[in-house]
Formats: C-alpha cells, sequence, structure tokens
C-alpha cells in the first residue's frame, strides 16, 4: 500500500498550505468575483484611454473649431460630403466629440481622485483621532496640551476685547494649572468656585486698565473660562468639537455646498477639486472614527498600551492597518460620487472652464441646443460619466465583498 | 421619550448656529461690496455710505470693542453677526438685491414647488423600489435579483443631470409627447388654495389642469426618483436577506405558512427599519438637492432659485435658500432618528 500525500486527498493540511497574508487573500477573491472584475475593466479602460490620450494624443482645445463640421451625427466612414471620421459626431462648433470624450475623462477623473484626496486625508485623519482620543485616556502630556490650548483659545476672546494678549497667555497658563493640579480639590465644587475666582481676576484685572465697562465683560468672561478650565476634560472634548465641526458641513446638502464653494471661489477645475473635497470631509471623519471605535476595545490595543507603546505608534502602525477595508471601499465609492459631483459642477457651468473639455461642462454646452436634436452630443458624455461611475461603484462593491465577507449591503 | 426629543432638540442648537455663522461668513466674505451690489456700478461714495449705514455694513462683524471701551454695553453686541441673527428670529431675511422683493415671501411662495417635485419623486421610488428590493430578497440569486442588483447599481451611477436631458431629448424633442419644462403650460390657470399645482387642481375639480400638471412633473419627478429607488431597493433587499436568515423565520415557515404570509407579516416589518432611515435621508436630500433637476426643466423650486442667484450675485437669496435648505435638512434627520428611536424599542434614548 502506497502512501498517500495530502494532495492525493485532495485536503492540504494547514501547515503545508502555502503561506497567503491577508491582502493576497483579498486580492483572490475580489478578481473571482464577476462584477469585481467588470469594474476593474471599465475604471482600466477609462484612466489608460485619459492618461495616453493626455499623453499621446495632442488636444488644443483653445484651437479646435469648424463650423464647417458643425453638428453632424456619428458616422464610421467617410463621405464625400464629410471626409473625416466623427464616431461620435460633432457638437455646436464642429468639434469631434469623440476626440473630446476622452480627452474630458482626464479632467473628470483626476477632479474625482484629487477631491477624494482632499476628503480622505482632512476627514480620515480627523476622524482617526477623534475615535482614539474619545476613547484612550490621554496622556499627561496631551491634557497639558489639549486644556493649554483651550485656555489660549477661550482667553483670546478676552484678549482681544480687553486688548491686551497677555490676557490669552494668563488663561493658557490657568489651563495648564489646571492639569497640574489635577488632584487638587478633584470633584469638589470648591475646585470650581476656586478657578472662577482665578479666571475673573485674571480677566477683570488687567481689564480694568482700559476701562470699567471692559474689565466688568472680561471679569465675566473669565468665570466662565475659568469654570471651563477647573473641569477633567479629556479626549471627549477634542472628539466632540470635531464631530460637531462635521455636523455642520453635513448639514448642508452635498451639491449646494459644493456650488457655494465654488460661487465663493471662482469657477475652475482647481476650485471645483477643492470644493468637492471639502463636501466630502465628513464622511470619511465619521466613517474612521466609527472603525477607530469598533477596534479599539480588541486586546492587542491593550496590549500595544500596556507595553508603553506611544499614542502616536498606537494609531498608526496598530490601528490605521486594521481600519483600512472600510476606508479603500468608501474610496473607491467616494471616487463614483466624486466625479459625478464634477461632472455636475461642470453642468452648471461652474467647473472647468470652456472650451476645455470635460464630461458635465461638454453635456451643459449640449443642453442650449437640446432642441435641435443632435442626441449624440447628450449621449456620450453623459455615457460617459454612467460608466466611469459605474466602474467605481462596481469596483467599490467587489471590494467590500473582498476586504470584508461578513458586510452585506 | 419627551426628554429624549427635547434633548435631541437642543443637540442641534450648536450645528444651527454654526450653520448661520457659515452662511453669514460666506456673505461676508465673498469678493465685492454688498452696498455697491445694490446701487450698481455707477453710485456715488455718499450713496453706498448711506446704504452701508441703513444696512448697518459699518458695523464691526461680531462685537464692537470701540463701544465697549467708551461704556457701551448695547453698542458692544450691535454688530452685523448679531444683527443678522436678530432679523433671522424675526424670518427677515432681507430683500433680493435685483428684484427688491422680500426673500422669506419667495422663498415660502417657490416651497410648494420643490416639495411637490420631492414628494411624486419619493412616492415613485418607493412604489417601485420597495417591491423589487422585496422579491430580489425572496428569490435570491435569481434572474430578478440579478437585474435588480445591476439594476441598482446602475441607477446609484446616473448622473439625474443626463438623464434628464435624455428624457427632454426623447419625450419632448423628438415623441413631442410632453413638455420640455415648467410647472404649467401657459394659460392654464389654477386657483391656488394649498400652492401645490397638483392638489389645488383635484380639489377645484380642474381636470385638464391637473393633466397639463402631470405632464410637467413627470419627468423631472422620474429623473430625480432614480436614485432613491435604486438606494430604497438595494437597502430592502439586504435588510431583508438579514432578516430572513433568523431563525423565527425558518420556523414560521416550518410551521407550513404561506410564503406570502412569512415575507410580509414576519419579515418586512423586521426589516423595515433601516429603510425607513434609507427613505428619510433621501427625502431630506430630495427637499434640499434639487438643484440640478429644478434647473434642467425649469422647475420653479428653491433650488433653481438659489442656483440662479448664485449666478446672478444676489446674496440676500442665497443666504436665504441655503439656511432654508440646511434647516430642512436637519430636522429631517432629526426626524429620522426620533423615529428609528421610537421604532425600535431596543434602543434605548436616556
Amino acid at each position: 500500500m502506497t502512501e498517500s500525500t495530502p494532495e492525493d486527498i485532495g485536503v492540504l493540511d494547514f501547515a503545508v498550505r502555502e503561506h497567503r497574508s491577508l491582502w493576497l487573500d483579498a486580492w483572490r477573491r475580489l478578481i473571482s468575483s464577476n462584477t469585481a472584475r467588470l469594474g476593474m475593466f471599465i475604471v482600466g479602460v477609462f484612466i489608460l484611454s485619459a492618461v495616453l490620450a493626455h499623453y499621446f494624443w495632442k488636444y488644443d482645445a483653445k484651437t479646435d473649431l469648424d463650423y464647417s463640421l458643425k453638428l453632424k451625427p456619428p458616422n464610421l466612414v467617410a463621405t464625400e460630403k464629410i471626409k473625416s471620421i466623427h464616431p461620435f459626431g460633432t457638437d455646436k462648433l464642429g468639434r469631434d466629440i469623440f476626440r473630446r470624450t476622452v480627452h474630458g475623462g482626464w479632467n473628470s477623473l483626476r477632479v474625482g481622485i484629487v477631491a477624494v484626496g482632499i476628503s480622505l486625508f482632512v476627514g480620515g485623519l480627523l476622524g482617526l483621532l477623534a475615535g482614539f482620543y474619545e476613547s484612550i485616556n490621554i496622556t499627561y502630556l496631551e491634557r497639558i496640551f489639549l486644556m493649554g490650548l483651550t485656555g489660549l483659545f477661550l482667553g483670546s476672546l478676552s484678549a482681544w476685547i480687553a486688548g491686551q494678549p497677555i490676557q490669552a497667555l494668563l488663561f493658557t497658563g490657568l489651563g495648564v494649572i489646571s492639569v497640574l493640579l489635577s488632584n487638587f480639590l478633584a470633584g469638589k465644587n470648591t475646585r470650581l468656585v476656586l478657578f472662577a475666582g482665578i479666571g475673573l481676576l485674571l480677566g477683570a484685572g488687567p481689564a480694568l486698565l482700559v476701562g470699567p465697562l471692559v474689565a466688568v465683560v472680561c471679569g465675566f468672561l473669565g468665570i466662565i473660562v475659568g469654570a471651563i478650565l477647573s473641569m477633567p476634560m479629556g479626549g471627549r472634548l477634542f472628539s466632540n468639537i470635531v464631530m460637531r465641526l462635521m455636523d455642520i458641513i453635513l448639514s448642508f446638502p452635498g451639491y449646494l455646498l459644493a456650488i457655494a464653494i465654488v460661487a465663493f471661489l471662482g469657477p475652475g477645475l482647481e476650485k471645483g477639486m477643492i470644493a468637492i473635497g471639502v463636501v466630502g470631509i465628513p464622511v470619511y471623519a465619521r466613517l474612521a472614527r466609527s472603525a477607530v471605535l469598533s477596534v479599539i476595545q480588541k486586546e492587542y490595543i491593550l496590549a500595544a498600551q500596556s507595553v508603553g507603546e506611544a499614542h502616536g505608534r498606537i494609531i498608526f502602525r496598530y490601528i490605521f492597518p486594521n481600519i483600512l477595508s472600510p476606508i479603500i471601499v468608501q474610496t473607491t465609492m467616494g471616487l463614483a460620487n466624486a466625479i459625478l459631483s464634477a461632472a455636475a459642477l461642470g453642468f452648471l457651468g461652474l467647473g472647468a472652464i470652456p472650451p476645455e473639455a470635460e464630461w458635465g461642462a461638454m453635456l451643459g454646452d449640449s443642453y442650449r441646443y437640446l432642441t435641435s436634436g443632435a442626441w449624440w452630443a447628450v449621449l456620450y458624455p453623459g455615457l460617459a460619466i454612467m460608466l466611469s461611475v459605474l466602474g467605481f461603484n462596481l469596483l467599490g462593491d467587489g471590494l467590500r465583498d473582498a476586504l470584508d465577507p461578513k458586510l452585506r449591503i | 421619550m419627551g426628554r429624549y426629543i427635547i434633548r435631541r432638540l437642543i443637540s442641534i442648537l450648536p450645528t444651527l448656529i454654526g450653520v448661520t455663522f457659515v452662511i453669514f461668513m460666506f456673505q461676508r466674505l465673498i469678493p465685492g461690496d454688498p452696498a455697491v451690489a445694490m446701487l450698481g456700478e455707477h453710485a456715488t461714495q455718499e450713496n453706498v455710505e448711506r446704504i452701508r449705514e441703513q444696512f448697518g455694513l459699518n458695523r464691526p462683524l461680531f462685537l464692537d470693542r470701540e463701544a465697549l471701551v467708551q461704556g457701551d454695553l448695547r453698542g458692544f453686541f450691535d454688530s452685523q453677526y448679531i444683527r443678522y441673527l436678530g432679523r433671522l428670529v424675526r424670518f427677515d431675511l432681507g430683500n433680493s438685491i435685483h428684484r427688491r422683493i422680500p426673500v422669506a415671501e419667495t422663498l415660502m411662495l417657490r416651497f410648494p414647488a420643490t416639495v411637490e417635485l420631492a414628494f411624486l419623486s419619493m412616492l415613485i421610488a418607493i412604489i417601485i423600489g420597495l417591491p423589487v428590493g422585496i422579491a430580489s430578497a425572496a428569490r435570491r440569486n435569481s434572474v430578478i435579483d440579478g437585474v435588480t442588483m445591476i439594476g441598482s447599481l446602475v441607477g446609484v451611477s446616473m448622473p439625474i443631470f443626463w438623464l434628464g436631458l435624455m428624457e427632454i431629448m426623447l419625450f419632448a424633442v423628438f415623441l413631442k409627447w410632453l413638455p420640455t419644462g415648467g410647472r404649467l403650460s401657459s394659460g392654464v390657470e389654477v386657483e391656488t388654495i394649498t400652492h401645490l399645482i397638483l392638489v389645488d387642481s383635484l380639489l377645484t375639480g380642474n381636470i385638464k389642469a391637473f393633466i397639463d400638471a402631470l405632464q410637467h412633473i413627470i419627468m423631472p419627478a422620474a429623473a430625480l426618483a432614480t436614485i432613491p429607488m435604486a438606494i430604497i431597493a438595494r437597502m430592502t433587499r439586504s435588510s431583508m436577506l438579514d432578516v430572513l436568515q433568523e431563525d423565527y423565520i425558518r420556523t414560521a415557515k416550518a410551521k407550513g405558512l404561506e410564503e406570502r404570509v412569512v415575507l410580509f407579516r414576519h419579515a418586512l416589518k423586521n426589516a423595515f427599519l433601516p429603510v425607513i432611515t434609507i427613505i428619510g435621508l433621501q427625502a431630506g436630500t430630495l427637499l434640499a438637492g434639487a438643484v440640478l433637476t429644478e434647473t434642467i426643466f425649469s422647475w420653479p423650486g428653491i433650488g433653481k432659485w438659489v442656483y440662479d442667484s448664485i449666478l446672478g450675485r444676489d446674496y440676500p437669496i442665497v443666504q436665504g435658500g441655503t439656511l432654508l435648505i440646511a434647516i430642512i435638512f436637519l430636522f429631517i434627520n432629526l426626524l429620522v432618528d426620533i423615529s428609528y428611536a421610537w421604532l425600535d424599542p431596543r434602543i434605548h434614548y436616556d
């Protein structure tokens, strides 16, 4: 009787099985899914064509104009009348729509990528820090920093009213002292009264030199600031401030805020990137925060804390890699959204400046001669937007299944 | 519950103040002098000064230090921002720069158009999205399911302004079945009761106007419904799939209950919560974010008005419209939160 190897039985023992990393596993799941493959294909085609066209197919939007070819329907073979080939037809200025659609991809995709980069970086970082400091006791040094900053910030108002910068420094000092003496009268009302009293002195004292009424107002402010500084504030304060700021951004509907920001900055591709990026910040902040909150209770974080790892190291070495999957998924979906928003801005005439080729702007252009029946001028740029957005959405869906098989939305 | 609602109401106060602050700063930061904008380029220096005085534009932005130093506590708080808040409390949103009409009144006149459009879109989205989601969950991995999943993904990826343009192209330009835009054909009059034309024309028995209004609203409503429909279908499907795995569903099936009863009585009831949340959030977006659809179909709602005003630099309208939209958005989200706590007894609201 011959000895059977694991391969013969068809079952690989764990020890024999080749080593596979988490990411390799995810990659295999990703490419085994039809939707993800389709998404990757679409995204790949768009990115490749945009990049290749930008570098190897020269196009100058400013000189592209030929009235003799005005509004010609798509043709695939040259005829007597139209000697050139226009697979997508031509627009009101006789420009080849195929060429402009391919070149428009460069602008549209670029806006999407940069905008998501902005929201991801700012929002992700804020959410990461907010989630972390919300659940971890902050260190002595961080507390001094936080309270000093709070004192500086709140004291600045009083300092500005009295016209004496020294007050801001005094309140900063009060914040620091409050931390240094955090065990002094802790939890007693006496502490509150004491600090409010010191606040009154710090606020009203220097302000007396300016005028009696100023002293009253600054003294009143000082009492409030002192009382606030007497309380043991921790990371929750930071997290609360950040998340309330995010709430403010979120309370404006996305498109409207982006339009308002562009109206303020002035039209242009770069301005559009910034506007869409700012609008997206809260999404990533909320996502990163909730992801941090879900991993922070894990044993490995506790272990890292107990061996005395620094907070920065815990955040970037232990937490960050473990919240990466939801962020990657959201980023892919976010790219789809950003491309859509960029096209919307372009359509409204607030994105790319004409005659530059951009999908949204091309649609906005065709909107003006809609009644002429030139369906090709409407169909193709819009199809490009929809397909590229669909590509990123498909890829995002596939990524979610691959990175977190438990999740299903 | 009452205490929870009050606490949530208080909790949006800082956000609300933040919103007014952002909107106020937005107007201040925009390049150009509002007084000059009101009077036009050729205004005399004297007139500009007079307008600045009249509208308090010569006051400091937040607090007046100088007044305090001179012992004037009232003057200390007499700033542009505080005055702005004071006007807001009295529902005074200022006058339009170009047309000199009160912004608040016009907003109230235009708001019903937005509400009508948003409501009909939501209705379409729910009527189609919900059953489709249930069906695809009940027949998982079937053809229906596949079509739903692909269709909903396409729907989410749809640039609605493009869809709107294609609709106009097909139904208005080529087939000439429907009008290209607007709310009513010229010449058709409806007695105004609620300012919702569909409702008004029915109430007054004006069938001709009702049909005309319906022909106008159907294209924008269909375009606007696309994304919520896709999202509702996806959400219903995934929520139903979660519930259908529960033990009590197996028990119900084992008892020999009809599939219809299991699906609608047992599963749907429990799967409904996330769906309601999504519907609420989408309703907020629809009420607020119809800028594009309203622009394409020349729909006289708030979104189009705000957008036109941005282009025309009529900032009181931009400010007033944005503020109204933001407040509606905030309150709908609040309602969703509260209804969530109310519908799900497992959520503690203390």
